[in-house]
């Protein structure tokens, strides 16, 4: 909180949760200004999202190539260790939990982004619901559940 | 040697010969197709729209669900529907490389692509190129894919359709290509998108009650699973790669049926393949912005896993019942023509989700729904391919570099021809297609993979990458993926001389499903290469993709260039 000076110079602030710092940053940021390149991150916001971005990319690499690798190295172990009453290791892990992986690092990232948003005061509503811009402030992770849950018990009948 | 296994299965399926299907019209079955059938086109004249906008976007009036939705219906094709089971039970080990390939995908969609496509705001793969690269030939070169890309993945559907009208109605697998290749031109060229959307979302239910259905009926039915088969096939799983074992062949076994390299060339070719896909891009503008995006990416995952889990269940389910049918009926092996399941022919295989309700002894209505909900799940997806290939055509190709004073008459026009002319030549290609349809898709992915993805990524992350560059990479792609696979297919149609690829040592190193891990490094280099020696874009196009990467929001009828082209780069608030 402190840091708000000297980070909007040389635009790397120190941000915390509460938002406040953020909102200023992305107030007076000209985003047509920076320049694009993922590996330089230009604007507080993109450094945040790439942060993240690798974060994620190094976990899904290790949940989709991973079984298939220790498949090579081990492949005694993972062939005769058996999981669930009997699927050999590297079959449960490859095909049921490696698509299982990216889909919760899929919601992860998703969710993260909306926190994002809340932290930088950005919302994509167009319609107005006055309701939610206190709930946005008070709680990030608000704004998702809100709209997700109802969501889900729409679709449950199909799975 | 996956290569060589590959063709083996590909010759089997091009030479005549029975498949373990029952014959003869079946009345239910029959009239579920037709049922559904009636209400897609039902819908689709319901939602009927003749404004060009409207063809091709749904005026952007759709939510993460129902978009989810409409990515798994657009994704869940023929290919994933059969075709993966199809390659799991064939392959074993090495077939779930298509499973993870076809899922995990996604992922790198969202994290880097979805939302940043969302923001550009343009309708087609060659609209992005065209104006990203602000290049008219860098539009045509990606048109030109596009087209590419439908016919090729379009193929494998037509293949699915036709094996399922031979158990559906009777007829022979040529007819059955040329009647449902039939309805689906008819149906496509009158609905427009709007419809297809709407319909996809029913699709998918359909689809995925079908699927499920089957699966959970075959479980309980054979005492294989209970509540949550995805999780209780173990044991089979152990059976079944005992009863390869028996037989010489290896199941479980990671690298029996191709080696390490293969297998991640083909789950990277998969996974970038899925990023490069015009019909699954188009699926983001269809939505409100970019939030919306983002979660209809996580649910249209969601969707897709519910199926991609069952396959390997299948894949295992049917291996068992085609070793010793519950119904009595005869396969490949109680007929003593194939060792064991990993040797069943091409149509089986393919056929194999169908199969196994079949031989678990289901009644035919309900073997009749999985059948029908194949069909769905190719004509969901063809109808999505032909709409790009026919916007690519008309709106890209046509108006942009033929006639601009084009009216929306004559592009709505040329958009039915070109959907009439795809329509015609998948048809003909499919009535003796070079591949298992896992495998014909699998090539579309290649393509997209190499000639799309580089461009799309470097495209909307270093703002330095130049139209020279984009050119010379998509150029380069285009020459990698088609030589890797005419490697592949061409001794199907011209005579060399021998079975197999023309040059085997090229098709182990670059295989028509996976040149992608060797393709998409080269490109990249190529653009990067080319863009640091040639001038930098305009900044105006920097602007633009500045734009796409803002967390400021923008309203819905917003492209990034409308935003760009103002100077504070804040949008008006709404």
């Amino acid at each position: 909180m402190t840091q708000s000076d000297d980070s909007m110079t040389d635009e790397q602030p120190v941000l915390t949760d509460g938002g406040g710092d953020a909102h200023a940053v992305h107030e007076n940021t000209d985003y047509l200004d920076h320049e694009v390149n993922i590996f330089k991150p230009s604007t507080p916001f993109m450094k945040d999202n790439l942060r993240m971005i690798f974060v994620l990319f190094a976990a899904w690499i290790i949940g989709v190539f991973g079984p298939v690798i220790a498949s090579y190295f081990a492949e005694g172990f993972m062939t005769e260790t058996t999981v669930l009453g009997g699927y050999p290791l590297n079959f449960f892990l490859t095909a049921i939990v490696s698509p299982l992986i990216a889909l919760v690092l899929a919601a992860v990232y998703a969710w993260y982004r909306d926190r994002l948003d809340t932290k930088y005061g950005i919302s994509h509503e167009t319609e107005v619901e006055d309701d939610s811009e206190a709930t946005v402030s008070a709680d990030g992770g608000e704004v998702v559940s809100d709209e997700s849950e109802p969501a889900e018990t729409t679709t449950g009948d199909d799975k | 040697m996956a290569a060589e296994l590959l063709m083996e299965a590909s010759v089997v399926l091009a030479n005549d010969y029975t498949n373990a299907l029952e014959e003869g019209f079946k009345v239910i079955p029959a009239l579920t197709v037709v049922l559904m059938l009636a209400v897609f086109l039902g819908v689709g004249w319901f939602f009927r729209v003749a404004a060009v906008d409207e063809l091709w976007v749904a005026g952007r009036s759709i939510g993460p669900i129902e978009n989810g939705m409409a990515i798994g219906a657009n994704w869940m094709s023929a290919a994933s529907y059969l075709g993966v089971a199809a390659l799991v039970g064939t392959l074993g080990y090495f077939g779930l490389a298509y499973v993870v390939g076809w899922t995990t995908g996604y992922f790198i969609l969202l994290i880097f692509m979805a939302a940043q496509f969302r923001r550009f705001g343009k309708y087609t793969a060659p609209d992005f190129v065209g104006d990203r690269f602000y290049s008219e030939k860098a539009r045509a070169i990606a048109a030109f894919t596009t087209l590419v890309i439908a016919v090729v993945y379009a193929i494998g559907q037509g293949s699915g359709m036709g094996l399922m009208a031979e158990y559906i109605l009777g007829v022979s697998y040529e007819v059955g290509v040329v009647v449902f290749m039939l309805v689906t031109i008819g149906y496509v060229a009158l609905s427009g998108m709007l419809g297809t959307t709407k319909n996809m979302a029913i699709q998918y239910v359909i689809l995925i009650v079908a699927f499920t259905g089957g699966l959970y009926a075959v479980g309980w039915t054979q005492g294989y699973s209970t509540v949550f088969p995805y999780l209780e096939f173990g044991a089979e799983t152990a059976e079944l790669s005992e009863i390869a074992a028996e037989a010489e062949r290896q199941f479980i076994e990671p690298f029996a049926q191709g080696s390490l390299y293969a297998w991640v060339a083909l789950a990277v070719s998969l996974i970038l393949g899925t990023c490069g896909l015009p019909h699954v891009l188009v699926r983001f503008y269809t939505v409100d912005n970019e939030r919306t995006a983002r979660w209809s990416t996580v649910w249209g995952l969601l969707f897709i896993c519910i199926l991609y889990w069952g396959t390997a269940a299948y894949a295992v389910f049917g291996g068992l019942l085609y070793e010793d049918p519950a119904s009595g009926a005869d396969t490949g092996v109680t007929t003593g023509e194939v060792g064991s399941f990993m040797d069943m022919p091409g149509a089986d295989a393919d056929a194999l989700v169908v199969l196994a309700a079949q031989l678990a002894d289901l009644p035919e209505w309900l073997v009749g729904l999985v059948a029908a909900g194949a069909v769905a799940a190719a004509l969901a997806t063809t109808a999505g391919l032909f709409i790009s290939a026919s916007s690519a055509a008309s709106h890209d190709i046509y108006t942009t570099l033929y006639n601009p004073d084009a009216t929306q008459r004559q592009q709505v026009l040329v958009g039915r021809t070109t959907i009439v002319a795809v329509g015609l030549l998948v048809m003909l290609i499919a009535l003796n297609p070079p591949a298992l349809i896992g495998e014909l898709v699998a090539m579309s992915f290649a393509i997209a993979a190499s000639v799309f993805f580089p461009v799309f990524f470097l495209g909307l992350w270093w703002e330095n990458a130049t139209s020279e560059g984009a050119i010379a990479g998509m150029l380069t792609g285009i020459g990698i993926s088609f030589v890797a696979i005419l490697n592949d297919v061409l001794p199907m149609y011209v005579d060399i001389g021998g079975e197999g690829a023309v040059s085997p040592e090229l098709a182990a190193i670059l295989p028509g499903t996976s040149s992608a891990l060797i393709g998409v490094p080269v490109v990249f280099l190529v653009i990067i290469a080319v863009s640091r020696v040639t001038q930098d874009p305009p900044e105006d196009v920097k602007r633009m993709v500045r734009q796409c990467h803002s967390p400021e929001p923008m309203s819905q009828q917003q492209t990034a260039e409308d935003v760009a082209a103002t100077d504070g780069g804040q949008p008006a608030d709404d």
